[in-house]
C-alpha cells in the first residue's frame, strides 16, 4: 500500500530567515488564502488521509512540506522564529493540520542517526506523500513508563521477526509505515535493549484496529505484530540503542506542544461565547478571564524567550517541559471555564459541520489528551524535579 | 521581543558585580537580621553607599547628575536587593525622584543624589488600590489629607495630588506621621496633611512613574522568591525523614515543579515589559507591567506559603533564615494593589485596546 507521489514543481526556495518576519507572513499569508484547497477550515478533529490529502499536495508540490528540514533536502530551512511565524498563520487561517509525524519526527531522526541509503529511501518518499508515517512507542503495559515495553524482534537470517502490540498510534489507520520500539535484548536492563525498527504496515502478520476515542473519532488505533518480518536492514542506529534516540525526538516537539495557540483558541472561543450570553457582564466572571488572559500572554512571552534560544542554538534541557506542563493545563482551565459559561448547553455535541466557534464540549475534549501525550504532566513534572532543580531520586 | 543591546548587558555584569558593596557575595544575613524593628530599619552609611555608587540616579537623566541607563539594568539591581533583602528604600526612591524629574520640581534632587536627602513616594490613599490623586486637595496653596504606607525614614515626601506633585519636609508644621513596624522589621508611615503650605508641580507623567516604580518592584518580588526557593531546594535535598531525603517525595516534587513553572512565566513576563519600556513601546505597556506585578505577587505568596510548609517546623522559627524571606514576601507581596485589582485594570484596558 503505497501513494501516488505528489512531484514538486517550485524554483528553489530563498533563504526565509533572511526575510524579515512580516516580509514573511505577508508570503505565507499570500500563499495560504490562495491555495488552500476545498476543505474544512477550523477542524475541531484531526482530519483523516482522504480529507487532509489535497492540502498535503499543494504544499508538497510548493516544496512546503517540511518547513524546519535543510533546503538541500527538500525542507525551507526555516529556523524556530519563521517556523512559529508559518504556524501562527496556518492557525490564523485555520488550516487542516497534514500527517505529519514523517517531516516532523521520523525525518530528523534518519538526519541524524540513519544511514545514507535510508536518507536516501525515506525523506524524498515522505516529502512526495508516498509514506505516510505512524509512531509505535506505547504498549497497553507502557504508558508513561515506556521503557516498559514488551514488544520483541528477534534476528532470523536477514530478517528481525516482531512480535507483539503497540497502542495509541495516532491516525495509525491512515499510514503505511510505522517506526517501532521493540526489546531486542531480553536480558539487557529496561532501556538498554530496545531498538529502533521501520516496519511496513501491510507486511504479513500485522493488524491494524482503530479506537474510538471520547469525541467519537478513530483518531487512535492499535497495531499487532504476529511474528511480522522485515528485512533486517530496517534499523535505525545501532542495535540496542533505540532508546536514546526516541527521547531525544520528544525534546524539540515539546517546545511546540507549549505554544500559546491551542489556549489562545479557546480563549477566544470563551470570549465569544460569555459575549453571547451574558456572562461577559458578570464581574466575577470578568475576574476569572482575566486571570486566564494574563495567564496566556504571560505564557506567550515565555515561548517567545524559548524560540529566542532556540534561534541562537541554545539548548533548553529539561526546562523545556516547563511550557509544556504550563501551556497544557492552561488549555484545560479554560476549557472547564467554557464548560462552566456554556451552562446547560455545555454537553452539546456539534453536528459535523457545525459552527465551532462556540464549541465548549469539543474544547474541552480536545485539550483532555494535552497534559497526556508526549509526557504526562505527572512524569513531566517528575522529570523536571530531578533534571531541572537537582532533587534526589 | 526585542534583544538586549550588548551595552545594556555590560551595564548589568558591571552592576551585579558591584552590587557586593551592599549585598555580601557570601550570602550573609547578618546585618539584615540586626536591623530589623529599630527605627528607620535600615543604615544611613549603606545609604551612603548607594549614593557613591550612583545609583540613586539610575533612572535619572545626565544633565541632572543622573546614569541615564534602562529599565533592565535597574531590574538587575532590584532582584539582586530583592534576593539580598536590602531593607533600604532603593525602590521607593527611584519611584520620588522620578515623580520629581517628571513634574520638574528640582529643588531637591541634588541632595537626594548625594544621600544627603532621603525622598519616598506618598501617593496612596488607601492600602489597597492604584488611586495617585486619591487622599488629598490643595486648597489655596495649602495641603488637605492623607497618605498611607510611605516607607520610613524619608526626609522629604513627594505627595501626589490631584493638581501634581507637592514636596513636604518630614519636620513640617501640619503633617502627622503615624509610625507602624512591619513584619521584616522595617517601618511604614501613615501621613496626616493639615493645610501644610506648599508648591504644587504639575505633572502628567504619575501614572508612567507609577508603572515604572510597580515593574521594578515585581523584580524584587522575584528575586525575593528565587532565593527562597533555592533555600528550600537545599533544605529539600539535604533534610531526612523516613530515611530519605523529603525531596525525593513525589508530592514535594511537584509542588516545588510548580514553583519553578511560576518563577520562569515571572521571569519573563517582567523581562517582556522591561524590553517593551526601554524600547519605547507604548502599546500594551501597562497591561504587560500589570501582567508582569500580578505574576511576580503570586510567586511571592506562594514561595512565602510553600517555603514555610516545606520547612517544617524549623520554618516556623525566628532562628531560621527562610523566615526573613517569608516576612518579606509577607510584606512586599502587598505593595501596590491586591491581584484582583491588577486584573480589574488590566480587562479595562484591554478593551479599551481591542
Amino acid at each position: 500500500m503505497t501513494n501516488p507521489p505528489f512531484i514538486a514543481d517550485h524554483p528553489p526556495h530563498p533563504d526565509f530567515n533572511a526575510m524579515s518576519d512580516d516580509a514573511f507572513r505577508a508570503v505565507v499569508r499570500d500563499f495560504v488564502e490562495n491555495h488552500y484547497p476545498d476543505i474544512p477550515r477550523f477542524a475541531q478533529r484531526r482530519l483523516r488521509w482522504p480529507e487532509v490529502r489535497p492540502w498535503y499536495g499543494v504544499l508538497a508540490q510548493k516544496g512546503w512540506i517540511a518547513p524546519t528540514w535543510p533546503r538541500e533536502l527538500g525542507g525551507m530551512g526555516l529556523g524556530a522564529g519563521k517556523h512559529l511565524v508559518l504556524i501562527e498563520e496556518f492557525e490564523r487561517f485555520g488550516c487542516a493540520r497534514v500527517h505529519d509525524i514523517g517531516t516532523v519526527m521520523l525525518g530528523p531522526l534518519l538526519m541524524e542517526y540513519g544511514t545514507q541509503a535510508q536518507r536516501d529511501h525515506y525523506l524524498p518518499r515522505i516529502l512526495r506523500g508516498e509514506d505516510i508515517w505512524a509512531q509505535g512507542y506505547s504498549e497497553p503495559g507502557a504508558g508513561s513508563d515506556l521503557a516498559a515495553l514488551r514488544t520483541t524482534a528477534e534476528l532470523d537470517g536477514d530478517h528481525w521477526v516482531i512480535s507483539g502490540q503497540k497502542t495509541w498510534v495516532t491516525l495509525g489507520a491512515d499510514a503505511n509505515m510505522a517506526f517501532v520500539l521493540a526489546r531486542t535484548d531480553k536480558a539487557a536492563k529496561k532501556q538498554a535493549g530496545i531498538s529502533f525498527l521501520l516496519v511496513p504496515t501491510d507486511a504479513t502478520g500485522v493488524t491494524v484496529r482503530p479506537i474510538e476515542n471520547l469525541e467519537g473519532h478513530a483518531e487512535f488505533c492499535e497495531i499487532f505484530f504476529d511474528a511480522v518480518r522485515i528485512p533486517k536492514a530496517n534499523i535505525v542506529g545501532e542495535v540496542n540503542r533505540g532508546w536514546t534516540m526516541a527521547k531525544a525526538l520528544l525534546g524539540h516537539e515539546r517546545v511546540f506542544i507549549g505554544a500559546p495557540r491551542l489556549s489562545a483558541n479557546a480563549l477566544s472561543r470563551l470570549e465569544a461565547l460569555a459575549r453571547g450570553n451574558g456572562a461577559w457582564e458578570d464581574p466575577v466572571f470578568r475576574d476569572r478571564f482575566a486571570g486566564l488572559a494574563m495567564d496566556l500572554a504571560d505564557l506567550g512571552d515565555l515561548f517567545e524567550t524559548y524560540v529566542q534560544r532556540l534561534r541562537t542554538g541554545a539548548s533548553i534541557g529539561a526546562d523545556v517541559g516547563i511550557l509544556k506542563i504550563f501551556q497544557s493545563e492552561l488549555y484545560q482551565r479554560i476549557s472547564e471555564e467554557l464548560m462552566q459559561v456554556a451552562g446547560s448547553h455545555a454537553g452539546i455535541k456539534l453536528e459535523e459541520g457545525g459552527d465551532s466557534r462556540f464549541d465548549a464540549a469539543g474544547t474541552y475534549l480536545a485539550a483532555r489528551p494535552t497534559t497526556i501525550f508526549g509526557g504526562s504532566t505527572e512524569v513531566m513534572r517528575n522529570v523536571l524535579a530531578r533534571a531541572s532543580l537537582n532533587l534526589p531520586k | 521581543m526585542p534583544q538586549q543591546p550588548d551595552d545594556s548587558v555590560e551595564n548589568i555584569r558591571m552592576l551585579t558585580e558591584s552590587a557586593s558593596a551592599v549585598v555580601p557575595g557570601d550570602g550573609s544575613l547578618d546585618r539584615i537580621r540586626a536591623a530589623r524593628f529599630q527605627h528607620p530599619g535600615f543604615s544611613r552609611d549603606v545609604w551612603m553607599t548607594l549614593a557613591e555608587m550612583g545609583w540613586l540616579g539610575l533612572r535619572l537623566g545626565e544633565e541632572k547628575g543622573g546614569l541615564a541607563l534602562g529599565v533592565h539594568e535597574a531590574m538587575a539591581l532590584s532582584r539582586i536587593f530583592g534576593a539580598g533583602l536590602v531593607p533600604e528604600p532603593f525602590l521607593s526612591s527611584l519611584f520620588a525622584l522620578s515623580l520629581m524629574e517628571a513634574a520638574k520640581a528640582r529643588n531637591w534632587i541634588g541632595s537626594a543624589l548625594h544621600g544627603e536627602t532621603i525622598v519616598a513616594p506618598a501617593w496612596q490613599s488607601v492600602p489597597n488600590a492604584l488611586d495617585p490623586a486619591g487622599g488629598v486637595s490643595v486648597k489655596a496653596g495649602r495641603l488637605h489629607g492623607a497618605k498611607v504606607a510611605v516607607a520610613a525614614g524619608a526626609d522629604v515626601f513627594a505627595v501626589t495630588t490631584p493638581e501634581g506633585l507637592a514636596l513636604v519636609p518630614c519636620d513640617a508644621d501640619g503633617l502627622t506621621i503615624k509610625r507602624m513596624r512591619m513584619h521584616d522589621g522595617t517601618f511604614r508611615e501613615d501621613l496626616h496633611f493639615d493645610a501644610i503650605p506648599c508648591e504644587i508641580h504639575e505633572c502628567e507623567k504619575v501614572q508612567d512613574c507609577l508603572y515604572e516604580a510597580m515593574l521594578l518592584h515585581a523584580g524584587f518580588l522575584q528575586g525575593t522568591a528565587e532565593r527562597a526557593f533555592d533555600i528550600t531546594l537545599e533544605y529539600l535535598r539535604l533534610r531526612k525523614q523516613f530515611d530519605a531525603p523529603i525531596g525525593s517525595f513525589q508530592a514535594l516534587q511537584h509542588r516545588a515543579t510548580e514553583i519553578k513553572v511560576q518563577l520562569e512565566l515571572s521571569r519573563a513576563a517582567i523581562d517582556a515589559a522591561a524590553s517593551a519600556l526601554d524600547g519605547g513601546q507604548t502599546e500594551r505597556l501597562s497591561m504587560a507591567i500589570l501582567r508582569a506585578r500580578s505574576r511576580a505577587g503570586g510567586l511571592g505568596r506562594l514561595v512565602a506559603r510553600e517555603a514555610a510548609q516545606m520547612h517544617g517546623a524549623i520554618g516556623f522559627t525566628d532562628e531560621a533564615d527562610i523566615g526573613l524571606f517569608v516576612r518579606k514576601l509577607m510584606v512586599e507581596a502587598g505593595q501596590f494593589a491586591p491581584e484582583y485589582q491588577l486584573r480589574a485594570q488590566f480587562m479595562s484596558l484591554r478593551e479599551a485596546a481591542a
